[in-house]
């Protein structure tokens, strides 16, 4: 049955053998180099055992290439692998979500791409991956699959494109640390009280070993360990998204993305469900927000496969969905809020972690510094009352709220998969609701303690169709 | 507000006895367990959890299942379902049927003693529940939504 993939596929395998098999090699040559001491012999040793394996992974590549097969007939994409044991996989074309476009090196070498076919299933990668073809065939599956109508190039607008430039590109790698840069230097330290917990005395002395000698060493340290992290972020994010392109053609979205391996994904506008546009920390003073898309069957792929685009001014998000992804445009701005008496609903709750930490903190040190610290889950709370809003008009919702970055979800409510309407029994009292819209695993959006009229006649305008 | 009235159905009446069974076997391993761990415990502690413990059991074994009973309210029709449940929270939910993926049965052990079964409803955004009806209308019920989901094209 069908069609051979492209011999540049041998190679694709190859160096997948390879990959398995590179462990238990490098361990081998491990054993023999610091085993026998590194010598002539031992040289030539490491350098057959490489040879070999080079040569079985090409082996098993060849083999795995000419035992491969698939076809795109009768609506159908199909794929055979293997000869002792076979695996078949057949997608309906009518049931593909997405088809990903992806060069590695090996692929880049040759010319060809590595084809991932998506379907509901929601797994992460493809549920069907063809290793190596060549452009003209990925234009032929995707003509077949991808869309059931052909676009004509005469009657179509040019299609919108934006790119990431290169200074923004920057600007994102700089503000993309978040809070998680903290992390490891908060896990440093637990590490160090850990060690005095478990064994004081032995402990203290290896902490007093380790411990840099005053504030400034201190200061020091924490200030390394904070750049190291946030160069990680940053270097990470310029290879996620260097390069990063989004274009509009008819009914589907195409994004391109990665610095060193090129990604290319394609969604069908269909299949879009919410917008959110995520104001981040360190992004939300300099007025930069991502924009993210909730797209059903995508919830298990990482974040950067939902990025819709890195980096935008906060006034430029309108117009950009309005030329890129009109069916979802909305305003950022204009929301309703919640009454000014849900004010203490919002500060109280996080108040209670933070003052009792504070205190414990205050008393642990024997100093009342500490408690400086209390109010900040107020703070924290008082960021979330004022984040809080929602708009319905014209079928089209809304919602913003805060957790540590402020995000905005902006879909048709036609579009949810459920909604709720909640009021605890101390909401009950004061005449306040919460209400959630559901529109994917990865955005609920939901807005708490509105007045419970509005929040009643919020529910039951999303309501029943 | 006119436009949505609340959802008529209930649960079947012998779900308070699994909510009972189930309330009531908490209570007692929570009594084990605490009793068994508890000697780690200062003296004082343990007997004030045993005596949160022993009214939980003797106050909430007649009172919570037949509250939760009384406020559990669903309602499955053509373009939608409709649930509300909750003592303390009261929360309703209404999901739309055309974005309903799959309906499933799933009877736990007491709910096998007893002959009740919980209907479990699919979309792509998670999972709902109506727990606890009569064996008997919880497959009628997985056929209703399973074909008017199946219809309902939104």
């Amino acid at each position: 049955m069908g069609e051979r993939l492209h011999p540049a596929a041998i190679a694709v395998y190859a160096a997948d053998a390879l990959r398995q098999g590179a462990f238990p090699l490098l361990v081998i040559l491990g054993a023999s180099v610091f085993g026998g001491g590194f010598d002539a012999d031992a040289a030539l040793r490491a350098g057959m055992f490489a040879l070999i394996g080079t040569a079985m992974a090409a082996l098993a590549g060849g083999f795995r290439w000419s035992t491969t097969r698939y076809s795109l007939a009768g609506e159908t994409i199909r794929l055979r692998e293997g000869m002792f044991s076979v695996k078949e996989v057949e997608i309906p074309f009518t049931r593909v979500q997405a088809i990903d476009v992806e060069q590695g090196p090996i692929q880049r070498l040759f010319g060809v791409h590595k084809v991932q076919v998506q379907t509901g299933g929601g797994g992460v990668g493809g549920e069907l991956v063809l290793g190596a073809v060549d452009e003209a065939e990925v234009e032929r599956i995707r003509a077949l699959v991808g869309r059931q109508v052909p676009a004509t190039a005469q009657d179509a607008p040019p299609a919108p494109e934006r790119r990431l430039s290169g200074r923004r590109l920057a600007l994102a790698a700089a503000t993309s640390g978040q809070l998680t840069v903290l992390l490891p230097v908060v896990a440093a330290i637990a590490q160090m009280g850990q060690q005095l917990f478990d064994d004081p005395v032995q402990g203290e002395r290896t902490l007093v070993g380790a411990l840099p000698d005053g504030a400034a060493g201190w200061a020091l340290v924490a200030t390394g360990l904070l750049v190291l992290a946030w160069l990680l972020a940053a270097l990470g994010t310029i290879i996620g998204f260097g390069g990063f392109a989004v274009r509009r053609e008819s009914d589907e979205l195409r994004i391109r993305r990665g610095l060193l391996q090129r990604r290319q994904v394609t969604l069908r506008v269909g299949r879009v469900r919410a917008v959110r546009v995520i104001e981040s920390p360190p992004r939300q003073p300099l007025g930069l927000a991502t924009l993210r898309v909730e797209v059903i069957g995508f919830a298990k792929e990482q974040a950067a496969a939902q990025t819709l685009f890195p980096l935008l001014r906060r006034e430029e998000v309108e117009p950009f969905l309005h030329e890129l992804l009109p069916e979802l445009a909305d305003g950022l701005d204009g929301l309703e809020r919640p009454p000014r008496r849900a004010l203490r609903r919002y500060a109280l709750p996080p108040l209670a972690p933070t003052a009792v930490a504070a205190a414990a903190l205050a008393i642990a040190a024997g100093s009342p510094w500490p408690l400086l610290l209390a109010p900040l889950g107020a703070a924290y709370g008082t960021l979330r009352f004022r984040a809080a809003g929602w708009r319905l008009e014209g079928g089209r919702l809304a919602v913003r709220s805060r957790s540590l970055a402020r995000s905005t979800v902006l879909a048709p409510a036609a579009g949810r998969e459920s909604h709720d309407l909640a009021q605890t029994a101390l909401q009950r009292r004061a005449r306040l609701a919460d209400v959630a819209v559901a529109f994917g695993k990865g955005t609920v959006a939901g807005v708490r303690h509105l007045d419970a009229d509005v929040a009643r006649a919020l529910w039951v305008a999303i309501g029943p169709r | 507000m006119s436009a949505m009235p609340e959802p008529a159905q209930r649960l079947a009446p012998a779900a308070r006895w699994a909510w009972r069974l189930s309330w009531a076997g908490g209570c007692v391993v929570a009594m084990v367990v605490l009793a068994m761990a508890g000697r780690g415990l200062p003296g004082s502690w343990q007997t004030a959890g045993m005596i949160v413990l022993a009214v939980a059991l003797l106050a909430g074994t007649p009172l919570v299942p037949e509250l939760r009973w009384r406020r559990w309210r669903w309602e499955v029709r053509e373009h939608e379902i409709d649930l509300q449940r909750g003592i303390i929270v009261v929360r309703r939910t209404l999901i739309p049927m055309a974005r309903v993926q799959h309906v499933e049965t799933e009877r736990g052990l007491i709910g096998q003693a007893l002959g009740l079964a919980t209907v479990e409803i699919h979309t792509a955004a998670g999972s709902h529940e109506i727990p606890l009806l009569t064996d008997f209308d919880a497959g009628m019920l997985r056929s209703r939504i399973a074909e008017l989901a199946r219809t309902d094209d939104g």
